[in-house]
């Protein structure tokens, strides 16, 4: 029996357009979109590069002039030099090709278009310039006998007085975290497959149901095989979706790509339940329980960061539970686990947590739906 | 009137979930809006720095006061997982540690390895302060060579720090009458989206649920003429649209504390084209007549894919050639661009701003005439002809 009506889930399952829109052509379009638009935000924004300035020369500054060819010749330039007349200097700032101008006359000047990190870093370049001439001149002031070490000790590019101290060999990449939430979303939209197979067992809301439920197989049979059917379903839908972000989009999830995939099963098993739970809670109708699910995963999701990609990151400062336990923040927190973390403590602290919590929504499921007699429907 | 009544009905059910868009877009432009800055002066990117300092004497403490006058010192737990979320997520954008010694071995000169950092990745932030870290050092060491003590060289140094250069924005503000600050300008960036999720849902929804076989049937078989039937159908979009637009530019004044002025309406009057063309949008995809989840899908996809594509959430600046120049096919565009010029993100020129609009406009006529020409073919009376011998056959 059991079997059976396994089959006839999978095959109701396989012809439910909803499900194939939703779960795997929504997916791939939206993930489309984002790594249009995020791919390589990252590496233009974030990703230090050398920061691209015309110089103007008002009157010769052959010092300056000097630092900028120093700059220029290092290992990793901090600055990429153009030179030009005034006129030709704002033109290229304005279409964007370069960040700021840096006129050198007497004093050093400098002209940006935009507010931003890049443009600071230049103002305390020239600050930098002006800070040496200073010292310079305190220097041999001072004590004229030592001068001429001291600048040389300041202009000689001293060691590092910086120890970097790595913590990841993972992706650093804060984007790609739009894709972990892409997944955790498909996760939280089986929560529809969940629902379909409550609708299915509850004779006032389906014909189906109606029919269930006069027929001699036990309830626990149908709904365990039900479950099935959708978790099956579910599964093929997380493959789908995640192989298609890291071989057709090509996205990074750091080395441990195939602990991916049992992550992102088990997320899909989560958002099962928690569709079959709330379907089970409550004899309202399929549309109400649809827009009930829909907008509880959206907001799941939302708090997760799908839109707004910062957002988690707060929550972890306001209210780190929260975290803990949002379902879409804990399947998306596990892939960011698995690709930061060298130990994998919390990444099955996660998995363990989705566990929990696919069991709890189960049996819950099960104690409320349990014994229902429809009298008359 | 019926028909313009009944659509209005038709309209109401759909109301709710219209509402809620644009009530979540209002929340978040508020918020955004509340906290731009009117006038276009620069300032210092300030950064969130942690210090952990393990030294804890006078001069560690006063290097940590000297980083908090730039940027923003942040307090997080000493704790390796805190640390590498914080970074990721970048509420922390520099986490440093003061090592233990560090007073003794810079009064000593030594510049080398006073500090730690933890590193998450090669960014500008790290650029940034492991460059400021080293020009205080060294020029501490360089007040000490000559002889100062470790007190006075610290506070020499950060006078000599503090010396501020004056930054010239390019157009300072050149439009002289230009009340549309870059801030303000992304309210109106953003309303593409809005516009589309809120217009095709709704628009093409009740245009499709009048179009339904039987009550097509029954109004050409009313006394109805179809001429009549058609202007009462566009002239019940255009009045939604135009509310739903109303709404915006209204939420816009009050976001912007005063009533738009000078360039300003130049982004209203681009914000009425971009409506018009969504309108235009939603009329043409209902003739194809879509199904309930199949039209969600459109929306969903038009929505996100123009926002995506044309530079509506990232900067045009971000994406690549290759999409920008496809994006060039979709009027979302030209209305981003467009309002970029007006911001004067890109120089301005009225005649640049005219073709953006003139192109605008073009996207109305074509989607005008494709519609024409999809009604005629689905609905010319071969067609039914044939509809109707299969539904009978």
């Amino acid at each position: 029996m059991f079997l059976h009506i396994l089959k006839y889930e999978l095959k109701n399952g396989v012809r439910t357009k909803d499900l194939i829109i939703w779960l795997m052509v929504f997916p791939i379009v939206l993930g489309t979109f984002f790594k249009i638009a995020f791919g390589s935000v990252y590496n233009k924004t974030e990703k230090f590069s050398a920061i691209p300035v015309a110089v103007v020369e008002e009157t010769e500054n052959p010092a300056f002039r000097q630092v900028l060819n120093g700059i220029e010749s290092a290992d990793e330039p901090f600055l990429k030099v153009t030179y030009a007349d005034r006129a030709k200097a704002e033109e290229l700032l304005d279409s964007g090709d370069i960040e700021g101008i840096i006129s050198s006359a007497d004093k050093l000047g400098l002209t940006v278009k935009q507010k931003g990190l890049s443009q600071t870093m230049l103002k305390s370049f020239v600050e930098q310039y002006t800070l040496r001439e200073k010292i310079a001149m305190d220097a041999i002031q001072t004590s004229p006998e030592k001068a001429q070490e001291i600048i040389s000790s300041l202009m000689s590019g001293t060691v590092s007085s910086c120890r970097e101290i790595p913590l990841t060999q993972g992706n650093p990449d804060m984007y790609i975290q739009y894709f972990y939430n892409l997944i955790a979303m498909v996760a939280m939209f089986g929560c529809m497959t969940g629902m379909h197979v409550t609708m299915q067992n509850q004779a006032n809301l389906s014909a189906l149901g109606a029919r269930n439920n006069c027929s001699p197989a036990p309830k626990l049979v149908t709904i365990l095989a039900c479950l099935t059917g959708s978790f099956i379903l579910q599964t093929v839908c997380m493959l789908l979706c995640v192989t298609f972000l890291a071989f057709v989009l090509k996205v990074d999830f750091g080395d441990r790509l195939p602990l991916v995939y049992p992550a992102a099963i088990l997320g899909g098993i989560m958002g099962v339940s928690f569709g079959f739970f709330v379907g089970s809670v409550s004899h309202m109708s399929q549309k109400t329980k649809t827009a009930v699910l829909m907008s509880a995963s959206m907001l799941l999701c939302f708090l997760s960061g799908l839109m707004v990609g910062d957002l988690k990151g707060t929550i972890a400062q306001k209210a780190p539970w929260f975290n803990n336990i949002n379902p879409a923040a804990v399947v998306s927190d596990s892939f960011y686990c698995l690709n930061i973390d060298e130990d994998y403590t919390r990444f099955i602290t996660k998995l363990i947590t989705m566990a929990v919590i696919t069991v709890v929504f189960i049996m819950l499921g099960f104690i409320i739906s349990r014994r229902k007699k429809y009298a008359s429907v | 009137m019926q028909v313009f009544k009944t659509m209005f009905k038709v309209m109401r059910s759909r109301l709710p979930s219209a509402m809620i868009y644009i009530i979540i877009f209002l929340a978040i432009s508020a918020f955004v809006t509340s906290q731009s800055t009117k006038d276009n002066k620069f300032e210092m990117n300030r950064l969130k720095v942690c210090v952990f300092d393990e030294d804890d004497t006078p001069e560690s403490r006063a290097l940590t006061e000297f980083i908090g006058k730039h940027n923003d010192i942040v307090e997080i737990d000493n704790n390796r997982d805190t640390i590498t979320d914080s970074l990721y997520y970048k509420t922390v954008n520099y986490a440093l540690i003061i090592n233990k010694g560090y007073a003794e071995r810079l009064a000593a000169g030594e510049t080398a390895e006073l500090f730690g950092s933890y590193h998450m990745d090669e960014s500008y932030s790290v650029v940034y302060m492991s460059k400021m870290l080293d020009e205080y050092t060294g020029s501490v060491k360089a007040y000490l060579a000559m002889g100062k003590s470790l007190e006075e060289a610290v506070s020499a140094t950060e006078a000599a720090m503090s010396q501020e250069t004056e930054v010239e924005m390019l157009r300072v503000d050149k439009g002289g009458d230009s009340h549309f600050s870059v801030d303000f300008a992304q309210y109106f960036q953003f309303m593409p989206y809005i516009l589309v999720s809120v217009i095709i849902s709704i628009v093409s929804l009740v245009l499709v649920t009048m179009n339904k076989k039987d009550i097509r049937y029954r109004t050409n078989c009313s006394c109805l003429k179809n001429s009549k039937y058609t202007f009462q159908l566009f002239f019940g979009s255009f009045l939604f649209v135009l509310f739903i637009w109303l709404i915006f530019m209204v939420a816009g004044t009050v976001f912007n504390k005063e009533m738009y002025t000078g360039r300003a309406w130049l982004a209203v009057l681009n914000s009425f084209i971009f409506s018009m063309v969504v309108a235009a949008l939603a009329v043409f995809i209902a003739s194809f007549e879509p199904k309930d989840n199949i039209l969600n899908l459109i929306t969903q996809v038009l929505g996100l894919g123009m926002s995506f594509l044309c530079g509506v959430f990232v900067p045009m600046e971000i994406l690549s050639d290759g999409v920008l120049s496809a994006a060039r096919f979709l009027p979302a565009y030209w209305y981003v661009r467009a309002n970029r010029m007006i911001s004067e993100e890109d120089a301005f020129s009225s005649e640049g701003v005219m073709k953006c609009m003139l192109i605008e406009c073009l996207f109305i006529v074509a989607l005008v005439l494709m519609t024409i020409l999809v009604r005629r073919l689905r609905y010319s009376s071969a067609s039914i002809g044939s509809a109707v011998k299969k539904a009978t056959a």
